[in-house]
């Protein structure tokens, strides 16, 4: 099922409007850094239209806005996870299809679980490690169904 | 699987988050740094899923011109590829071939991108093995990228190898032994009777010689019937083209002369002799015959085919002719009778041994008899031979002694600035009728 494209602009705009929410609704220390480093990622996102590698621009931008956001509210700092995932999706075009939608509300509901996780933590180290141990099982498995794909189509006997 | 630019970009940042919020025990950091490494995971996981629909969709099919053939025989080779290509991908397929042969033109690898919509696509491409023995191809080599990740697979499962190409060996020299029995002798060649050279029978009119008048028609119809002779016309030439070696420096404009200088010499021909006949050769191998083409289209469709540099299977590395070995040892006789110097006399006495040793080792080059056995199948009279003369020439001493051993008029058409008199060259082109230059 093809569905229209959700331009980067769309996701921008909700990210500026939960921004500046936030700003008036949990007044931080500081108030001025969030709106700050919105502008800057608005800056980059505007003006790499042409690049080459924009995504990596984009999420170089937009990381401290996340750091900035997550120090005060976590879940806000998760917002503008979402929401910059969705315009480097957007950008890329693989927000087009119904299972493209469904993959980025995979993604979501996967950091969601990531974020609760880190919420209930008083430490970097614990989640750190679950998340070594979770990396090298996924590299585990996946090198085993290589092998196994790549046994299937050179044609080794099984 | 290998990283694009923008991937390992991304992979470094995650480092660098990991890092710094091990470092500082910052909670916040580690969102950033936990969240980017989700989404590189799961762009990860989108790639490989789409990289095994595209493996799984392949099909091969791949067809040879010919499924035996002799070295050095070059053979058109056809595969058609059909896959899904999956969105935001780029896909490429090459052909892994097997080991012993040369790549002489066409593409052996082709993409699937935007380009090709269906994902189906054909390349054609020309080989020649240079070692005999059964080569199968062995699959195919399948190349996906997205903007983040690149994955290759070697496709060399049963549905995607094959057909055998089975490649006879070729000898360099004639087997000294030719099977004679009393009174004829046999040939390798298909032989027809030739005809009686009448074109047409007609009814006689008055005026009509009358020595033509057939008189087992004019018996069986009782009319009197004339026969009318086919017409005499001069023979058109042989067109003998030496293509260049591959591994040898070739000079482009030199080349290009000479392309122009035999599509020109093929038009003259069919032009005035209703067809062309063109032996393309490269060194001692014998690449291609177009014989007695009466289409100027298809005879330079053909040559636009070959006329690049080859591959050469057979080398004669400056390889000296029996006669020639004759020669000499006849000249050092002369002068050593002739001298009266003793360690003069010494050395060409040495000399003349090892030219002997040489004659004992010497065979007839199978490159003779198949000059021979192909000049042998048609009518003509005189030859033109075009060469770059680069690198090894002996191979055009040996066409032109095999041309003139028929009596045939030889012509040597070579590039222009060539010295004509430095050794290589002039004692190939010893017995040539004439030399002219092509610019």
């Amino acid at each position: 099922m093809k569905l229209p494209v959700l331009r980067e602009d769309g996701f921008f705009l909700l990210l500026v409007a939960g921004v500046l929410l936030f700003t008036f609704a949990a007044s931080p220390a500081s108030p001025y850094i969030c709106p700050l480093l919105l502008v800057l990622t608005g800056i980059v996102l505007y003006t790499t239209r042409t690049w080459k590698d924009r995504a990596f621009y984009i999420l170089c931008a937009g990381l401290p806005l996340v750091i900035a956001l997550s120090a005060v509210q976590i879940w806000a700092g998760l917002f503008a996870v979402w929401m910059l995932a969705g315009i480097v999706l957007a950008e890329l075009e693989m927000l087009a299809s119904g299972n493209e939608w469904m993959s980025y509300a995979a993604f979501c509901g996967a950091t969601l679980v990531i974020a609760a996780g880190i919420q209930v933590s008083n430490h970097v180290l614990l989640p750190l490690m679950i998340l070594a141990g979770i990396i090298a099982l996924i590299v585990a498995v996946q090198i085993l169904r290589d092998y196994r794909f790549r046994k299937q189509y050179t044609g080794a006997h099984p | 699987m290998r990283l694009t630019r923008c991937a390992q970009g991304i992979s470094l940042l995650v480092i660098l988050l990991f890092a710094c919020a091990f470092i500082l025990d910052d909670l916040a950091i580690l969102l950033a740094g936990s969240t980017l490494l989700a989404g590189l995971f799961g762009l990860w996981y989108s790639f490989d899923r789409r990289f095994r629909q595209a493996v799984a969709s392949v099909t091969v099919a791949r067809s040879l011109e010919r499924a035996v053939v002799r070295t050095g025989t070059t053979l058109r080779v056809k595969t058609a590829i059909t896959l899904q290509v999956p969105d935001h991908m780029e896909v490429s397929v090459s052909e892994i071939l097997p080991a012993g042969i040369v790549v002489q033109d066409g593409e052996t690898s082709a993409s699937f991108g935007t380009s090709i919509a269906q994902g189906a696509g054909e390349f054609t491409y020309r080989i020649t093995p240079v070692v005999h023995g059964t080569m199968q191809f062995s699959g195919i080599t399948l190349v996906a990228q997205d903007n983040f990740f690149e994955n290759s697979c070697v496709l060399s499962a049963e549905q995607f190898r094959g057909p055998v190409l089975s490649v006879q060996p070729r000898g360099v020299f004639e087997p000294s032994v030719r099977g004679l029995t009393s009174g004829n002798r046999e040939i390798e060649k298909m032989a027809i009777l030739s005809a009686l050279g009448v074109r047409s029978l007609r009814e006689y009119y008055a005026g009509d010689d009358l020595r033509r008048i057939d008189w087992k028609m004019t018996a069986k119809h009782n009319k009197l019937f004339v026969r009318e002779y086919a017409g005499v016309m001069n023979l058109p030439p042989l067109i003998i083209v030496d293509l260049p070696w591959r591994g040898a420096p070739c000079p482009g404009d030199a080349f290009s002369q000479m392309v122009s200088a035999i599509a020109g010499q093929v038009e003259h021909s069919t032009t005035k002799y209703h067809y062309s006949t063109v032996l393309l050769v490269s060194g001692p191998n014998i690449l291609h015959f177009i014989f007695e083409e009466k289409d100027l289209q298809r005879s330079l469709s053909e040559l636009r085919e070959w006329m690049h540099p080859v591959e050469r299977t057979t080398h004669f590395y400056r390889m000296t002719d029996r006669s020639d070995i004759r020669r000499h040892i006849r000249a050092l006789e002369l002068l050593s009778d002739g001298t009266p110097d003793p360690s003069l006399q010494k050395f060409l006495g040495s000399l003349k041994k090892q030219y002997l040793s040489s004659l004992r080792a010497q065979q007839t080059p199978a490159f003779n008899a198949q000059i021979a056995r192909t000049l042998s199948t048609f009518k003509v009279d005189e030859v033109y031979l075009f060469s770059l003369f680069t690198g090894d020439v002996s191979h055009l001493h040996q066409i032109i002694r095999q041309v003139k051993t028929m009596n045939l008029r030889v012509h040597v058409r070579a590039p222009k600035g060539l010295d004509l008199l430095s050794f290589p060259v002039s004692m190939s082109l010893l017995g040539a009728d004439t030399v002219e230059v092509f610019a």
